[in-house]
């Protein structure tokens, strides 16, 4: 009976955990459907009395929120194809190729994994200046298209098939590269896919680095509009216009993240959490 | 398999130098993003009021950080994310940890609540922010409502009024912001923790359990036992890797506080942080001697974060006999 009892405030607490960590979801998509009065209602109502779904519509119209996801989608796009091109080619380097200085070069990859964005973004803003890239998509792309972690994580995938499948498919005549298209991508997809997810993530909420590359309303993202609008010229908010954006802006990762959760727990689990 | 070494063919390594072929985007993208504005940013922070425009500057010296130590604003920074390293991260590791207990005694819908709990790591930080900042809102908040039904009059949470001529307002508003910030960085800062904690338990030997049982160990002397000192090396990891999160919390501070860093009415930044400091410094680019400030800030950030790494390194080192 005593392990019954247990197992019973087990799930409860998890229960109300999971309640605690649901109720901001839970306020943002209320408040998301209530009517500009309910949303100024005091004390708050819980629920509104019919849901106000003209508030997703209005929303995308008052700001150039449209505009803004297209930017999002064509920046993720470009990052998640170029930077799992340039992580492949890299992992795939270090993982079965020979070459002098491998060992000073995968320092470098390793000693980059630890280095902070946030340090790199002065001079980088300054390289962007210069080039007089500042409000380009190229700004918004090139920085992101690099990923030391991604490449170490990679490798260790590669690595993990075995090496006599490499000899055996050379000696049968096979390139490096065809052997790469053939044997290695087919294998590391998972993990590939999982590299992808988490740069797509990354990219969809990142916020300091557009913010500082652009300032024409016409190449903002997301996480920079959602900042930037809904405050009328009073300087009164608009919170359920707010909140009803912020949910388009949080629902596509959630729905994406759901599908696609054993990825990205594979990918951590492989990042070398060696408990 | 992994045993068996095949034997080197006789002669020397042969090298295949379509690597470099290979590695070429990776290395350019490095050197041009990482490489160049490590150098680059030690570089600039030793320049006496650079200027962004002509390159000018008046001589190489540390005065620039001379100048951010004295900065009250940017000692306010660290002490704000000391407050996010060193108070929230173990109480944020200690919720995640009993959630991963909890998790771990369950079979039935423990992937469910797994994934529940990472939800917050995969929302997007500003609109996070901004629904914190809502659920706090004086007047239509859900926070001030559900310390109604208690009887508890509406906090002005987030509120500037009278701080800038009586201190103690000012520090009355400032507990209440990082109240708000505690509660905000407990939430978002859940998901990964969950997640590691849950695959450092499951790595322990189930072996151990079943003899503590056998001799009748209580449950707290089973987790002082043998959980925690066998999870040692994932708590340590779990602690190092989230207070380096918390050295560059900057978005979530403007999400929750705004572009002031503060409630209306306050001058000081209150809320600022460390990378806050280094963008707000930059933003102002113009000016001589703002892009040095910014990149003396990084550079000191860049410090912490290092020794930070080399610490984690040394321990994991240290620890890995328990495996």
């Amino acid at each position: 009976m005593n392990a019954k009892l247990v197992k019973t405030i087990n799930y409860f607490l998890l229960a109300l955990l999971a309640v605690v960590v649901l109720i901001p979801f839970f306020w943002m998509l209320t408040t998301a459907l209530k009517s500009e009065n309910e949303a100024l209602h005091t004390p708050p109502l819980i629920l509104p009395g019919t849901p106000h779904f003209e508030n997703f519509i209005k929303a995308l119209t008052v700001a150039p929120f449209l505009k803004y996801f297209f930017n999002t989608l064509v920046v993720s796009a470009c990052v998640v194809v170029a930077s799992t091109i340039v992580t492949v080619l890299a992992a795939y380097a270090f993982a079965r190729l020979e070459f002098r200085g491998k060992t000073a070069l995968f320092f470098v990859v390793l000693a980059s994994m630890m280095i902070p964005q946030e340090m790199l973004i002065i001079t980088n803003f300054m390289t962007m200046a210069k080039l007089g890239w500042l409000n380009s998509y190229q700004a918004l792309i090139l920085p992101y298209c690099v990923n030391a972690f991604n490449i170490f994580l990679l490798r260790q995938t590669i690595m993990q098939i075995p090496e006599d499948l490499y000899t055996a498919a050379r000696i049968d005549g096979l390139g490096s590269f065809r052997y790469l298209r053939k044997v290695v991508l087919p294998i590391a997809r998972p993990t590939i896919l999982t590299t992808a997810l988490l740069s797509l993530i990354w990219i969809w909420n990142t916020y300091a680095w557009p913010n500082l590359v652009t300032t024409n309303d016409d190449l903002r993202m997301v996480s920079n509009g959602l900042k930037n609008a809904f405050t009328t010229s009073t300087g009164n908010i608009q919170y359920e216009l707010q909140m009803a954006a912020a949910t388009l802006v949080t629902i596509p990762l959630i729905i994406l993240f759901v599908c696609l959760r054993k990825y990205i727990f594979a990918g951590m689990a492989k990042a070398g959490i060696k408990g | 398999m992994a045993g068996l070494k095949k034997p080197r063919v006789r002669g020397e390594k042969k090298y295949d130098s379509t690597a470099y072929l290979y590695l070429l985007p990776a290395f350019v993208l490095l050197a041009v993003f990482t490489v160049y504005p490590v150098v680059n940013t030690v570089v600039t922070s030793l320049k006496l009021d650079y200027r962004f425009l002509t390159g000018d500057f008046v001589r190489f010296s540390a005065q620039h950080y001379a100048d951010i130590l004295n900065d009250a604003t940017f000692r306010r920074a660290c002490v704000n994310t000391a407050f996010l390293a060193f108070i929230c991260v173990p109480l944020s590791m200690l919720i995640s940890l009993i959630a991963a207990l909890l998790l771990n005694s369950v079979k039935k819908l423990r992937g469910f609540f797994t994934t529940l709990f990472y939800l917050p790591q995969v929302t997007n930080v500003i609109a996070a922010g901004m629904v914190f900042a809502f659920l706090f809102n004086t007047n239509f908040g859900l926070v001030n409502m559900v310390l109604g039904w208690f009887g508890v009059d509406p906090v002005a949470w987030i509120s500037g009024v009278g701080i800038a001529k009586s201190a103690a307002l000012y520090n009355q508003a400032y507990a209440r912001c990082l109240f708000i910030l505690m509660v905000y960085s407990l939430w978002s800062g859940l998901s990964l923790k969950v997640i590691l904690f849950l695959g450092g338990l499951q790595n322990i030997n189930p072996q151990y359990y079943q003899a503590a049982r056998l001799d009748g160990t209580s449950r707290w002397n089973i987790f002082r036992k043998i959980t925690f000192p066998l999870l040692s090396p994932t708590t340590m990891y779990v602690f190092i890797t989230s207070v380096i999160t918390a050295f560059k919390a900057y978005s979530a501070v403007v999400a929750l506080f705004g572009n002031s860093y503060g409630p209306i009415g306050d001058q000081s930044k209150m809320m600022i942080t460390i990378v806050g400091y280094i963008i707000d410094a930059l933003g102002d680019y113009l000016s001589p001697g703002a892009i040095s400030i910014a990149s003396a800030a990084a550079v000191i950030l860049l410090l912490i974060i290092m020794a930070l790494t080399a610490l984690q390194l040394k321990l994991s080192k240290k620890w890995v006999h328990y495996k």
